[in-house]
């Protein structure tokens, strides 16, 4: 499936270079406060938007770096935060 | 042959202002549900809400397999009782829905699978399910187009062999469903999307759509991959899912061969000849969530490689047709059913993965219990959401697959 990710460090690379990491939930949960709740919206919920998701991934066949990106899951495509084209 | 347009009545019904429960989504599972709403608990009042037509989605592209050998004592007498209803539904329904038990052969490529499948036979055979474990030798002799030599990828050790599954044809179980439920006066709205969902004071009012709102005090959703994006965006509850696409194919026709469902997890690949002859084979998945339903030149080469090796005397066959679906995949690989939480009167029927088909019909009858009841049944109960929340997972597979983010 056609994908084109754009790694901070190595540049537009193909799509199946990189390891999907989940929708960005922010910054990992404080862990003294930690509910078990909260610990289930971090690990498993998602909002599964039809649309432009933030996302984390990782470029695994590469350089290693884990980044965020926004994609449109609608078209498959990398784009920037309001959707425009990155 | 006929197409869905003769069994409706011409052109929508008339969308009324009130109904008595509205169903968002116009798949085999909403469709089962509206069936059994009218039959088995005289709520015919219903509307089932479809954007595009019924059968669009995962009910026309699944691979029509259906089995009951999972792994947990939680889902295998669902899926069980839900092989037990397509003589019946062929019955009530008065339609031919095709069904064939040819039996499935789960291929074993090691001893670590050998081993995973006894567990699951002793739990099937507890639990009433036919399921037996077969060595090399016993496979080939079931389907003699199989390769055991021992110099492929994955040589065969043996099977495990499900002989009350096969296959259904999927698009006679739209049909027919949806011809005896709108013959029961079950409303079914094509190319109406359902926009939102409106509460008052924690309890559902209605169901927004193109033509106006319509009151009722109950919804389901149940939209198959598009589940888990609607229950957020009409009320901010987000699910334990990611929805990926999987992709699927059919060679072209060919004289019997095939007299089983095959799977392999090794090579990860299943097939199946249809009664029209083609090879159905499937099982990909991309793994990263997105709407598109594109296949990939890469997978139709590796599926074709999978395939000759298993059965040599494939090579040269044609694939006609690829199409993929969406799979919405929980991070247990068992369903999320529920309802009445957090909003009263909106339930809930999504997580189903690649297994929606397979479980349409009992999870339907049981949906329909819980609709018009208010309450759970006990068969579903298991599969509430606030198992992810309390973090009490089922374990429907033996370790974590490596193609959802999950892992």
């Amino acid at each position: 499936m056609s994908l084109l990710i754009h790694c901070p460090i190595c540049g537009r690379r193909n799509g199946y270079e990189f390891r999907y990491g989940g929708e960005d939930k922010g910054a990992y949960p404080a862990g003294r406060s930690l509910t078990p709740e909260a610990w289930y919206e971090y690990v498993h919920a998602n909002t599964c938007s039809a649309g432009v998701v933030a996302e984390w991934w990782c470029h695994r066949h590469g350089c290693g770096l884990w980044f965020t990106i926004f994609r449109d899951t609608r078209t498959n495509r990398q784009v920037l935060e309001h959707g425009g084209r990155s | 042959m006929f197409g869905a347009k003769h069994i409706l009545p011409k052109g929508n019904p008339p969308l009324e202002s009130a109904y008595d429960a509205v169903l968002i989504g116009g798949g085999l599972h909403n469709l089962a549900t509206a069936w059994f709403l009218a039959k088995e608990h005289n709520m015919n009042r219903v509307a089932v809400l479809e954007k595009n037509y019924i059968g669009y989605g995962g009910a026309g592209r699944n691979t029509a397999i259906v089995r009951a050998n999972q792994r947990t004592q939680k889902n295998i007498p669902l899926y069980k009782e839900a092989l037990d209803l397509w003589p019946v539904l062929t019955r009530e329904l008065d339609f031919n829905l095709m069904f064939y038990n040819c039996g499935n052969l789960n291929l074993l490529h090691s001893e670590a699978a050998v081993k995973a499948a006894r567990t699951n036979i002793a739990t099937a055979k507890f639990l009433g399910v036919e399921s037996h474990l077969l060595d090399a030798a016993e496979t080939a002799k079931r389907v003699p187009a199989l390769n055991l030599s021992q110099k492929i990828t994955h040589p065969i050790h043996g099977a495990m062999y499900h002989p009350p599954g096969g296959i259904v044809r999927h698009d006679a179980v739209v049909w027919g469903l949806a011809k005896g439920a709108a013959e029961k006066g079950v409303h079914i709205h094509q190319q109406t999307e359902a926009l939102g969902i409106a509460t008052k004071n924690g309890r559902v009012t209605g169901v927004k759509t193109p033509a106006g709102t319509i009151y009722t005090p109950r919804v389901l959703v149940s939209a198959g991959g598009y589940t888990a994006g609607l229950l957020y965006h009409m009320l901010k509850i987000k699910m334990p899912i990611s929805v990926l696409t999987i992709q699927a194919m059919v060679t072209q026709p060919l004289k019997p061969l095939l007299d089983h469902v095959v799977s392999s997890g090794a090579y990860h690949v299943y097939a199946n000849q249809t009664l029209k002859g083609e090879i159905a084979t499937g099982a990909h998945m991309d793994p990263w969530p997105n709407y598109t339903t594109q296949t990939t030149a890469g997978y139709i080469k590796h599926q074709a490689e999978a395939l000759v090796e298993l059965m040599p005397c494939l090579a040269g066959v044609k694939f006609m047709r690829s199409w993929a679906g969406l799979a919405d995949m929980t991070p247990d690989m068992a369903p999320i059913m529920d309802g009445n939480d957090p909003v009263e009167g909106v339930y809930m029927n999504c997580g189903w993965g690649y297994f929606g088909f397979k479980s349409c019909s009992a999870t339907g009858r049981y949906m329909a219990r819980f609709l018009a009841t208010g309450k759970c049944p006990d068969r579903l109960k298991p599969f509430a959401l606030a198992r992810f929340k309390n973090h009490r997972l089922m374990g429907e597979t033996a370790a974590l697959v490596n193609y959802t983010p999950d892992n």
